[in-house]
């Protein structure tokens, strides 16, 4: 493999967010990939889903770590302005849980042995909450994400109303598991670490693990604008591939110590990460990295975010063509061409 | 005309506090709030403000864009309109100075655009003697390890001071810890790491 020798650019910045799936972009810059691909990238970080949607937007950044729906939303211009975004890989799948805070938990616990039984966990957290005599709390972290989605399909599946049931609140990341462990909130649904953390740090407990819910499902992706894409088609490509090749590093079970310590280097993920190490949670949440159906950004798996956003009332367009904006923004065509060898 | 209430969110007690000043002489009535605490949600809730200006790196901003998704009610991010070059330029020049900002529905474009213009120009001029502030304010010791720690994450990461600068302060946030304090761990951590990876 060589590496184009005419990159449009080669000095880019792309954002992130401190969770495990940063992984990718945080490999490539580590261990040389972005360099044997003739890139020079710094990583910034970011402290909210929104400022990687704006400095993208804005050109500040070249690219960044987003949550699957970011350049869905973002073409559409739901909740902001309308920029046209594009995605030709996939950073991660799953990796998503609900957790309860301790109280809820151990009251779930006495009435569930099988959690595997998704119909008794759900029927018999409803009946819990209907009876503790106020709302219990639940956070997420952004509305254009799997953690939401999935929090209220599951919730809508055991006849909760998010409304009426619940009491749906947004808090960042970092202070989820602070809230938690304070009881200002009751559970979570948010991506890792900050599931096993809780674990970890006895907390709480796992609900359900997004996995369960939905089965496999894409959940971080690499963005960029389309116009970013027009103008660096040789940038891009190498991007994507030193990228892809950071993947394929992460799924090879020998360096998960070495991801660690990568990972806890500032400004990653600080000291969560050695938190984390050697920590497997009871029930996996089957976080994966590498493979043509972990990398590929499916126009089906567009498609259905796209649903879920109607779904949650988010595009109220009912005449919009799903198909085709998923396949204007996940460019399946791209990553076959760029990562099938 | 009416008054607009105006909910500022910001760490920088210096800039919030002269913004404030500012937006209190255009006749608005201004509430100031530090980021990253628990209540937002009901802050939001109960003051009703009709636009939020908020530092664009502050992690509660996806709080906003949560409560905005929920109910009509709370603000909404800025839009600007591409064909319209003024909006343009006012976004661009907003996100470079560091302000972000949420309006809620039926405002006018002008009384809008007067109040971004006014946190732009003082989200700017304070970038521009934040480092006298800081001297002033930091013991010369704690200077000291800040500056190392910056070079090191200049050299380690590849970018440059700005963004070394920005890097310790979003840990600080992060971790509830003062920049000195992040900057010794940082420093810490790069030495032990020196050596044992290599690209």
């Amino acid at each position: 493999m060589t590496a184009p020798t005419e990159l449009e650019k080669t000095k880019l910045t792309l954002g992130f967010v401190a969770l495990l799936d940063c992984a990718p972009l945080v490999v490539a810059r580590e261990k040389g990939f972005f360099n044997k691909y003739g890139l020079s990238v710094v990583l910034s970080k970011e402290s909210s889903w929104a400022t990687i949607r704006d400095k993208v937007s804005f050109g500040i950044l070249d690219g960044a770590q987003m949550l699957a729906p970011m350049p869905l939303a973002a073409t559409l211009g739901l909740n902001g302005n309308k920029t046209p975004m594009v995605t030709a890989l996939a950073l991660s799948q799953n990796g998503t849980a609900i957790t309860l805070g301790k109280e809820l938990f151990l009251a779930l616990s006495q009435h569930v042995t099988d959690w595997d039984n998704d119909e008794t966990v759900g029927s018999q957290f409803k009946a819990l909450i209907k009876s503790m005599g106020r709302k219990p709390v639940i956070a997420t972290v952004y509305p254009y994400s799997n953690h939401h989605y999935q929090l209220r399909y599951w919730l809508k599946k055991h006849n909760i109303s998010f409304a009426d049931d619940v009491e749906l609140v947004a808090i960042p990341p970092t202070k989820m598991l602070e809230n938690l462990s304070n009881g200002l909130i009751d559970g979570y649904c948010v991506g890792e670490p900050w599931n096993s953390l809780a674990l970890i740090n006895q907390s709480g407990g796992l609900l359900t693990t997004g996995y369960r819910i939905w089965g496999t499902q894409i959940e971080k992706v690499l963005g960029v604008t389309a116009q970013w894409a027009d103008e660096n088609p040789l940038t891009h490509q190498a991007l994507v591939r030193a990228i892809y090749e950071a993947c394929e590093w992460l799924s090879q079970s020998e360096n998960k110590d070495e991801l660690i310590e990568l990972l806890s280097l500032p400004p990653y993920l600080d000291r969560s990460a050695n938190l984390i190490k050697g920590f497997t949670p009871p029930y996996s949440m089957e976080q994966r990295f590498f493979g043509n159906e972990v990398n590929l950004p499916g126009q089906q798996q567009g498609q259905f975010l796209l649903e879920q956003m109607q779904a949650c009332g988010q595009l109220s367009d009912e005449q919009i063509d799903l198909f085709s904006i998923s396949k204007q923004v996940f460019r399946e065509d791209l990553y076959r061409e760029w990562c099938t060898n | 005309m009416k008054h607009l209430n105006v909910l500022i969110i910001d760490e920088e007690a210096d800039r919030v506090q002269a913004l404030k000043d500012a937006l209190h002489q255009l006749g608005h009535h201004v509430v100031c709030h530090l980021s990253d605490t628990s209540d937002l949600n009901h802050h939001v809730e109960s003051f009703h403000p009709d636009i939020v200006i908020i530092d664009m790196d502050s992690p509660d901003r996806d709080t906003l864009e949560s409560m905005a998704t929920m109910s009509q009610n709370n603000p909404r991010p800025i839009v600007f309109f591409a064909e319209q070059q003024n909006d343009r330029r006012t976004m661009a020049a907003a996100i470079n100075a560091g302000v972000s900002a949420y309006i809620a529905d039926g405002l006018q474009a002008d009384r809008v655009k007067a109040i971004m213009d006014t946190a732009i120009a003082h989200f700017d001029a304070h970038s521009l003697i934040r480092t006298e502030l800081e001297e002033a304010r930091t013991q010369l010791a704690d200077r000291k390890v800040i500056e190392k720690a910056k070079g090191m994450l200049m050299k380690h990461q590849g970018c440059d001071e700005n963004q070394a600068y920005q890097t310790l302060r979003k840990i600080a946030m992060d971790r509830g810890q003062k920049l000195p304090d992040v900057a010794a761990s940082v420093i810490e951590v790069l030495n032990a790491t020196n050596g044992l990876l290599k690209k």
